[in-house]
């Protein structure tokens, strides 16, 4: 009660003194209120900025309604593949360097020297892991930023989905590798002799990474995409060979 | 539009429709009970005790369980929307009840009605260890805070009494002459609950809320009754139906201090207790409040500090005393709507034209629109009442105490005076009335001419007196108006 | 080039050659580097001499160890000398003469470089290892940091020529600054490698028919200064940001030659030889380098008691007191016998053999430790165990003499020995041969770093640190005592060989306080007169230690200790 010091300040008038009149104009205001939300239909599925109607009802009836996302938003990410279906990462790791979460855990392989794949002859390094914790992730996008092949995008639109386990939010690469393949001039695979493309064309300069993207917007899946949880710990880094 | 629309039809059809039928209804079988046992047969007296013939069964059926009790529990569940309409959210929504076309609609929340009591009633009673030892009184709690604010509703009248089948048949339970005595006898019995419960659950914060609202709800006491002594004294009585008195002859409220008539209608100012006694009005609504231990006076329960004296209390037990604070809202608003509001008295127009149209021709009818008009002046008292509670913040245990003992005693003794000297000297009231309307032109004054807050000081205007840091520059704060 | 193009404080070239002057400080040769004076030896390289002034000369061929090429032409410099800018690397110092390495000039003609050895470079430096240990990153972000000019493709090469079992050359990658090839030649004596073809087809290879089997040829991955030649034991498991460095020593043979133990979490990725004139100049050979598996790897790391089916894991204490209760039993009598290995630090043998002598009063030792095995000229010595030379100091600083480990075996099978104390399971015999003998003993108590047969027959088994875990030194062949650093704490439930000791000392009732290695050095070290003189602490300082969780050291990177200090994103609470 703003009694006390409504009376012993000079500055109020009788008024605040009384404390009848305030307490009449904030029953205006909560009547006011009451009245607009209670008489008036509420926006529904509408963005909160775009509101127009006279009910001021903020709250969204989740999940019938839900808030449009700003057009900046960007979502999960997702591995980019190659032609060949494999992702197009090289495990160069910084990605996992530059996240500030430490969510990326990635452990690299090397191609056989042996192995028919034509790209083995020219792509040396792949992920055999490539790990993301989706609990950890803070969806900064600096992967992204990182990312000197293209193969981490977010562009997906979509969530984390719920999951009953720890462990399912560890996404690995079936469950991350999604979207059409990407090629890019200066992919090795394409400069090399036997490839669709002349083996010298040189177009680094006039092929920056990423332009000219349209975003992804993937559809929701009906049945989230979901591989076998498997109960034990997640693995660490460990290159150890013998 | 749709759903103003919508929302309008409920308001000015439905509630007041349904509350027609239940005032009707309760004339029709107090009339069949009064006929069909004729041992309690009197006299047909107008304005005579109820309690004579078997009809305040009826009274008591209809009004106090039925009316009574389903509006208190209505509460419940408005106090949870209205409160969501306040504070610019959707409120209790989720209940669905019946077949899918029904589940498609909230029904304003309505269903959480039976939610919360199916819950009360299926939860677990529990009793803490600690309170074994005074198991009795533990029991005796809720029940104490229960029977004394049902009990209340016995002596309102909840419509005229009506000729039915050649018998008095009056709305109310009973009509004792030492009415208004019966009710601040009653009101401060309640106490005992709230104490007993506090004490029996053998708990630190239960005791402290127990204490706590034994000592506002005496504090209180004082003040109810003295501002209630000025309408005593202005119509020379302690009933409750004299008190509203009768628009055909002419008496208590339902008199005009000034009237006139076009084409038959009559018109004027009613001598309502709220024109009469505007102050003796805010005093009894104020401490009234402060009876029902509601916020801005929920010391005892102080759910951020304290939980309450029913702490310990849980499943129906909990619920009994939930129940009681919101039958406590509808009493009291009806003994408001009775002292205060002209009762069953349309007011402004018409009283008479109505009393000796209708009432000669129909008086059943008539019986059962003044019943209607009767209870949703007390639907609106209750909205105000759940209005207020959300408006306002908690006030500090001092601070209740130096209003009651402070403010609200030293006004009320005022108010009586100056009451009493007023109608001294003037008996046919007028000057009491022109004392209360000056009261309210001077209030309305007041709060109309209130001073513009500086701009984006509005910790300023409410007393803090320190500069505001965040201000807005005065352009942007310009613009911003 | 017109001398207007010079700094106006550059001396303009002499008309002639001028008249020798007389040395400023004789002894010595007098310059100006920079328009500062160097006093240098006669015979010290040029950029080695700017260095002490702080001008940071850039250079990829030049190697202080090795011959001098000046065919990368980094490091071109102003000198008074010649009219034309003049190879740092190859140019002798002079009396008076004037070098600038700062002139616009300079930095022009570097960037000219550049862009010339980058031409046909790949940009693989998201896959390449040496990526953020690469002087040509460094050098491009310092000096050329310009997009390239190269209109068509660059000259595809082989991306993965296997030279041999350690090392992998991608020939895209070379800047032909032919030190691998040198090193070859100087250095390890085994030419193998060698420049082929002319011009800007020119690569390097293994001669036909041959391969880099060299024992040596894991320093030619050391000295590429750029991601051509690579460590096929190292390639692709971690990225160079990530680990973390110590100094340490190599336990793979008697020469003691200083390392960098590279690490990440309590993972040890790989050694790096450290400069060190008197014992191994900048090379180590490739036994060595691969000598830090066993800390990775079948390690012993819980305590426990029983023998091969009966073997189950205990705490600590359990284990110490059945050792305790052991040989407490049988101390102080012949049938007590108490096995050492050369492998242990000094710290380890001070605490051991103080054990041994005070607590279960033997006065002989045998000694275990690894077998021998090849040695070469270089650096590689057939005495495979680090620290022989420490165990004879401390073990007759303390009065016990030593025995081979025949006699032991010998013993054993006479059946004088009831009780064995193993500090270090190395063995130089065959190892599951030497156990069934051993295992003829009635009990058995073993401080081990990793499983071994021995290991297997214990009945008691104390897991031990290894040299990266722990503080300590070791007294290399020739007795030079060197000290290595903690890398990070000691994985599981290890502890160091003399924390095993100090610990069954006080089970035995000794009130022994001591702490760390350092403690135990310094106690015990007094008794030790080659030991006594040796500076533990100002060899290398202590770190700041304190109870609880310790920080780790930080690594060579300047990444803050603890950064990353259990590998890669550890998932928690699954």
């Amino acid at each position: 009660m703003a009694y006390y010091q409504a009376t012993k300040d000079p500055t109020t008038d009788i008024r605040e003194r009384t404390y009848v009149p305030e307490l009449l104009h904030g029953l205006a205001v909560t009547i006011r209120h009451f009245m607009r939300n209670l008489f008036f239909p509420r926006d529904t599925n509408t963005d909160v900025l775009n509101r127009t109607g006279t009910s001021q009802i903020t709250t969204v009836s989740y999940p019938e309604e839900q808030v449009t996302y700003p057009p900046g938003y960007r979502g999960l990410h997702r591995l980019v593949p190659r032609e060949d279906g494999k992702p197009r990462c090289v495990a160069c790791y910084l990605c996992a360097t530059i996240c500030p979460a430490q969510c990326i855990h990635i452990e690299a392989g090397e191609y056989e020297t042996t192995d028919a794949s034509a790209d083995s002859r020219v792509i040396e390094k792949y992920p055999t892991s490539f790990v993301i914790d989706e609990l950890r992730c803070i969806v900064c996008g600096l992967c992204v930023e990182a990312c000197p092949k293209d193969a981490i995008r977010m562009d997906t639109g979509r969530h984390t989905p719920s999951e009953y386990t720890r462990s399912g939010f560890v996404w690995d690469i079936p469950r991350l590798l999604e979207g059409p393949p990407v090629n890019h001039p200066s992919d090795p695979w394409l400069k090399r002799p036997g490839s669709e493309r002349p083996a010298h064309a040189h177009l680094e300069k006039h092929a920056r990474i990423g332009e000219g993207l349209v975003p992804l917007k993937l559809p929701r899946p009906a049945h989230p995409v979901r591989t076998e949880v498997t109960s034990g710990p997640v693995p660490v880094t460990k290159f150890l060979r013998d | 539009m749709n759903r103003t629309l919508k929302i309008l039809s409920v308001a000015i059809l439905l509630v007041p429709g349904v509350l027609f039928g239940i005032s009707w209804a309760q004339y029709r079988v107090g009339g069949w009970l009064a006929e069909s046992c004729p041992v309690f047969h009197t006299q047909l007296q107008l304005c005579d005790t109820g309690g004579t013939s078997l009809a305040w069964v009826s009274a008591l059926l209809f009004h106090m369980l039925l009316f009574v009790m389903v509006l208190a529990t209505l509460l419940t569940v408005a106090e949870r929307k209205w409160s969501a309409f306040t504070q610019d959210r959707i409120g209790p929504e989720r209940a669905r009840i019946g077949p899918a076309w029904m589940r498609k609609h909230s029904f304003g929340g309505l269903p959480h009605v039976a939610a919360d009591a199916l819950k009360m009633i299926f939860k677990e009673n529990t009793r803490p260890k600690a309170a074994d030892r005074d198991r009795i009184l533990f029991w005796l709690g809720p029940v104490l805070a229960f029977a004394p604010v049902f009990a209340l509703a016995a002596v309102i009248p909840f419509g005229p009494t009506v000729p039915v089948n050649g018998y008095a048949i009056s709305a109310q339970v009973a009509n004792p002459n030492f009415g208004l005595l019966y009710v601040l006898a009653i009101a401060s019995l309640a106490v005992y609950g709230t104490s007993l419960a506090g004490w029996a659950s053998n708990s630190k914060f239960a005791l402290l809320g127990g204490v706590r609202a034994a000592s506002q709800m005496i504090s209180y006491e004082v003040a109810l009754g003295l501002s209630l002594v000025g309408m005593m004294v202005a119509f020379s009585t302690v009933q409750l139906p004299v008190l509203i008195g009768s628009a055909a002859a002419g008496t208590g409220q339902a008199q005009y201090l000034w009237q006139g008539s076009v084409l038959g209608l009559d018109f004027g100012v009613p001598a309502w207790g709220i024109f009469l006694q505007p102050l003796g009005f805010l005093l009894f609504f104020t401490a009234a409040f402060a009876e029902t231990k509601r916020a801005p006076f929920d010391v005892p329960e102080g759910e951020s500090e304290i939980i309450g004296y029913f702490l310990e209390y849980s499943g129906m037990k909990f619920g009994t005393f939930m129940i009681s604070e919101f039958i406590e809202v509808v009493v009291l608003s009806a003994l408001i709507t009775a002292i205060f509001l002209g009762g069953w008295h349309l007011g402004f127009a018409g009283d008479v034209a109505l009393a000796q149209g209708l009432g000669k021709s129909h008086p059943v009818l008539y019986g059962a629109f003044c019943g209607a008009v009767f209870a949703m002046k007390v639907v609106f008292l209750c909205w105000f009442q759940l209005i207020v509670r959300w408006t306002f913040p908690r006030f500090r245990y001092d601070q209740i105490m130096t209003l009651g003992w402070k403010v609200l005693l030293p006004l009320g003794l005022f108010n009586l005076f100056a009451s009493a000297a007023l109608v001294l000297l003037d008996p046919s009231l007028h000057w009491l009335a022109v004392a209360g309307l000056l009261e309210i032109a001077v209030l309305a004054g007041l709060t109309l001419t209130r001073k513009a807050p500086k701009s984006g000081s509005g910790h300023e205007a409410a007393g803090h007196g320190t500069p505001d840091v965040h201000a807005l520059p005065a352009a942007a704060a310009s613009a911003h108006h | 080039m017109s001398p207007k193009d010079n700094k106006p404080s550059s001396p303009p070239p002499p008309a002639a050659p001028p008249a020798k002057p007389a040395p400023k400080n004789p002894g010595f040769v007098t310059l100006n580097i920079d328009g500062k004076e160097v006093t240098a030896k006669p015979g010290t390289n040029l950029i080695t001499a700017a260095k002490t002034v702080g001008a940071d000369i850039p250079y990829y061929c030049w190697h202080h160890r090795l011959s001098i090429a000046a065919n990368c032409r980094m490091c071109l410099v102003e000198s008074s000398t010649s009219p034309k800018l003049v190879p740092a690397c190859q140019t002798a110092l002079q009396e008076g003469m004037s070098i600038r390495t700062d002139t616009e000039r300079v930095a022009e003609v570097r960037r000219s470089v550049m862009e010339f050895l980058l031409l046909n470079h790949p940009v693989d430096c998201a896959i390449c290892d040496q990526a953020g240990e690469c002087k040509l990153e460094d050098y491009y972000q310092r000096l050329d940091h310009k997009p390239s000019r190269l209109e068509g493709g660059k000259i595809l090469r082989n991306k993965r020529k296997v030279l041999g079992p350690l090392v992998v050359l991608d020939q895209e990658r070379c800047v032909q600054c032919t030190r691998c090839v040198r090193f070859m030649d100087e250095v390890a004596k085994e030419p193998q490698l060698g420049m082929f073809a002319r011009g800007s087809e020119e690569y390097i290879d293994v001669f036909p028919g041959q391969q880099l089997t060299s024992n040596y040829s894991g320093n030619v991955v050391d000295l590429c200064p750029v991601g051509a030649l690579l460590n096929r034991d190292f390639r692709f498991r971690a990225r160079s940001w990530f680990l973390s460095t110590v100094a340490s020593v190599c336990t793979g043979c008697s020469r003691g030659c200083n390392t960098y133990v590279d690490f990440m979490g309590q993972d040890v990725y790989r050694y790096r030889p450290r400069e060190n004139d008197a014992i191994n100049q900048s090379w180590m050979c490739d036994q060595g380098r691969l000598s830090y598996k066993p800390l990775n790897l079948a390690r012993v790391q819980a305590p426990s008691l029983g023998r091969a089916d009966d073997r189950r894991e205990v705490t600590a204490a359990e284990a110490l007191l059945r050792a305790t209760a052991q040989l407490k039993a049988m101390a102080g009598t012949a049938e007590l016998a108490v096995l050492v290995s050369p492998s242990c630090s000094n710290e380890d043998l001070l605490a051991g053999l103080t054990f041994a002598k005070d607590a279960l009063g033997v006065r002989h030792l045998y000694v275990g430790g690894r077998p021998d095995g090849a040695a070469d000229a270089l650096l590689m010595r057939a005495d495979k165990n680090p620290n022989r030379k420490g165990l004879a100091w401390v073990s007759a600083g303390l009065g016990l003499s030593l025995e081979p480990f025949a006699a032991l075996l010998k013993a054993v099978q006479a059946g004088t020995v009831k009780a064995l104390y193993v500090l270090g399971a190395e063995v130089p015999v065959d190892e599951a041969e030497a156990a069934r003998t051993l295992a003829q003993v009635e009990f058995i108590a073993v401080q081990a770093t990793n499983v071994t047969p021995l290991t297997e027959t214990a009945d008691v088994v104390l897991p031990t640190a290894t040299h990266v875990e722990d503080e300590g030194s070791f007294v290399q062949e020739d007795g030079v005592v060197q000290r290595v650093r903690r890398a990070f704490p000691p994985r599981g439930s290890t502890r160091g060989h003399w924390n095993w000791a100090v610990d069954i000392m006080r089970e035995f009732g000794f009130p022994l306080t001591y702490e760390s290695a350092r403690d135990v050095f310094r106690e015990l070290s007094p008794k030790v007169p080659e030991l006594a003189s040796f500076g533990w602490d100002s060899e290398a300082p202590p770190l700041k230690t304190q109870r609880g969780l310790q920080p780790l050291a930080t690594g060579a990177d300047g990444r803050p200790p603890g950064y990353r200090e259990f590998g890669a994103p550890r998932v928690r609470g699954i």
